[in-house]
């Protein structure tokens, strides 16, 4: 009897009804066919094969750039707001400041996280929506619509690398008696820089992408550019600005690679 | 010897502390004077460091109390005043290693420093001149703009002897702070640790275990096992087979 239990533990348990349920959902598949669209495979290759040579004329290259420009500063400025906003409520979500002293910081703590949550709860293309809805179709819609969710989800890593970083140190700083708004500055921040850092920049990286595809609102970048293309059937143009878009990302992962490296230094 | 209450800088008096059920203080009570080099020696588990926390005001004793300076640190509202009475040395150091030496020194001041000047010192080190004469003194000023976490384990607890000396409280706790520093790099740890005492009148509470090194620096020594105190007694007074009794050796 004692063989059983040890074997089976909740876990197991789980992964071997997890496994069974994988296993049933093979057999109400229909496999013959109706999977991927069997015509899907020559259309595919008639749009890849037409999207050759992309178009870089001059006219059309300045266009792009322009258009990638556009897309990045409204990128940029979509992730400073994500920044402003997620940076003071992860800080308070992480209930940091509030240790070692009275205030009782459950509700605080539940509070924020609450709203954080709900900000990335809904995506930037359902926030473009109501924002437009409610402010017009601006470039400020645009901004706030990227920034909210996108600080939705920085103020949470925020809050879990703070409440991740090694007690010693900070335990030292307080007994120097340095307040915890200090001890965020002289400890916590110092210690969680690298990774906020590089996640910031992965979550900007995330953010070009929305604000190509965030152009529907107004806005005169790539997602835009892509548009009108495809509905003029240039697919070749359509190609030189993904060709921008990818080239912007990668710049984008060099930059913060950089200065992730001297940081670590 | 008759001492005055009202003139100790530490007075202990019973004081009890359990984890759960484990009794990790029972009723120690001593005083220590300003001047005193006091060492702390019993075997792991024996209190040591909850007497040192104790007096730190970081644990709150669930019997007895201590006064630090006539204060009683369980009531202790004020940052201000508690870190310019007592300041600790961990064992690790526990410095930010991400941060500059300058910083870590000058983390010394944050208890005094307003909001305002303690981050923009971090721009722009406020007191740099004062940072380096300590550094300049305790041999390492030429590390002043490294990272810390670059530096010996001998380098870091000198920078974390540099904060204590700018925060420069009345009485220095200082928990183990050569154990894990070679036997020359310990002695010359503690002779830097013992001249900053000595120089100022300041006190000083440091756990060790080497009788050796107990003898060398301090001036009196207090023996825990099993969180009672079994002697205290100045280090001129005590042999090896008071030692003997605290780690159970020949027996």
């Amino acid at each position: 009897m004692k063989f059983w239990p040890v074997i089976l533990t909740r876990h197991r348990i789980l992964l071997l009804l997890l496994v069974l349920v994988f296993a049933w959902s093979l057999f109400s598949v229909n496999w013959s066919g109706s999977i991927i669209h069997t015509g899907g495979r020559s259309s595919f290759l008639k749009l890849w094969l037409s999207l050759f040579p992309p178009d870089l004329s001059l006219g059309f290259l300045l266009i792009a750039s322009k258009a990638t420009w556009t897309t990045f500063t409204f990128a940029v400025m979509g992730i400073v707001l994500a920044i402003t906003l997620g940076l003071p409520m992860g800080v308070i979500a992480s209930g940091i400041l509030f240790e070692r002293s009275s205030v009782n910081r459950v509700p605080i703590i539940i509070v924020f996280r609450g709203l954080l949550a709900g900000m990335r709860a809904v995506h930037e293309l359902v926030w473009a929506v109501v924002l437009v809805v409610a402010i017009g179709l601006s470039p400020v819609a645009g901004i706030i619509a990227l920034g909210i969710p996108y600080a939705g989800i920085l103020g949470r890593i925020y809050a879990e690398l703070l409440q991740s970083t090694p007690r010693a140190p900070i335990d030292a700083l307080s007994q120097t008696g340095a307040s915890q708004l200090k001890i965020l500055f002289y400890g916590y921040i110092p210690a969680v820089l690298p990774d906020m850092l590089s996640y910031t920049f992965y979550r900007f990286e995330c953010s070009i992408r929305a604000a190509a595809i965030l152009s529907f609102i107004g806005i005169q970048g790539l997602g835009y550019q892509i548009q009108l293309s495809l509905h003029d059937l240039l697919f070749d143009q359509v190609w030189t600005l993904l060709l921008f878009l990818i080239l912007l990302i990668v710049l984008v992962d060099l930059w913060s690679t950089r200065i992730r490296r001297s940081l670590l230094a | 010897m008759i001492i005055d209450e009202n003139k100790s800088l530490i007075v202990a008096r019973n004081v009890t502390k359990y984890y759960g059920p484990f009794k990790a203080l029972d009723s120690v009570t001593f005083t220590a004077e300003p001047g005193e080099l006091v060492a702390v020696a019993g075997p792991s588990g024996s209190g040591k460091t909850s007497l040192l926390h104790s007096l730190a005001g970081i644990i709150h004793p669930d019997y007895g109390e201590v006064l630090v300076d006539g204060n009683d640190l369980a009531e202790f509202q004020s940052r201000k005043e508690r870190c310019s009475l007592v300041g600790i040395i961990h064992q690790q150091y526990d410095l930010v290693p991400q941060l500059p030496v300058i910083h870590n020194v000058l983390a010394g001041h944050l208890g005094r420093w307003g909001l305002f000047t303690s981050l923009l010192s971090l721009v722009w080190a406020r007191d740099r001149r004062q940072a380096y004469d300590i550094l300049l003194q305790l041999g390492i000023a030429d590390k002043i703009d490294d990272k810390t976490s670059k530096l010996s384990g001998g380098e870091q607890q000198r920078v974390a002897i540099a904060r204590m000396m700018i925060q420069s409280p009345q009485l220095v706790l200082a928990d183990e702070p050569v154990a894990s520093l070679d036997p020359s790099r310990a002695e010359e740890g503690l002779r830097l640790i013992t001249d900053l005492i000595t120089d100022s009148n300041k006190t000083l509470v440091i756990t060790l275990h080497s009788p050796h090194l107990i003898r060398e620096y301090c001036s009196r020594v207090i023996g825990l096992r099993e969180g009672k105190l079994i002697f205290d007694l100045p280090t001129s007074e005590v042999y090896d087979h008071h030692f003997d009794q605290l780690y159970d050796i020949g027996h």
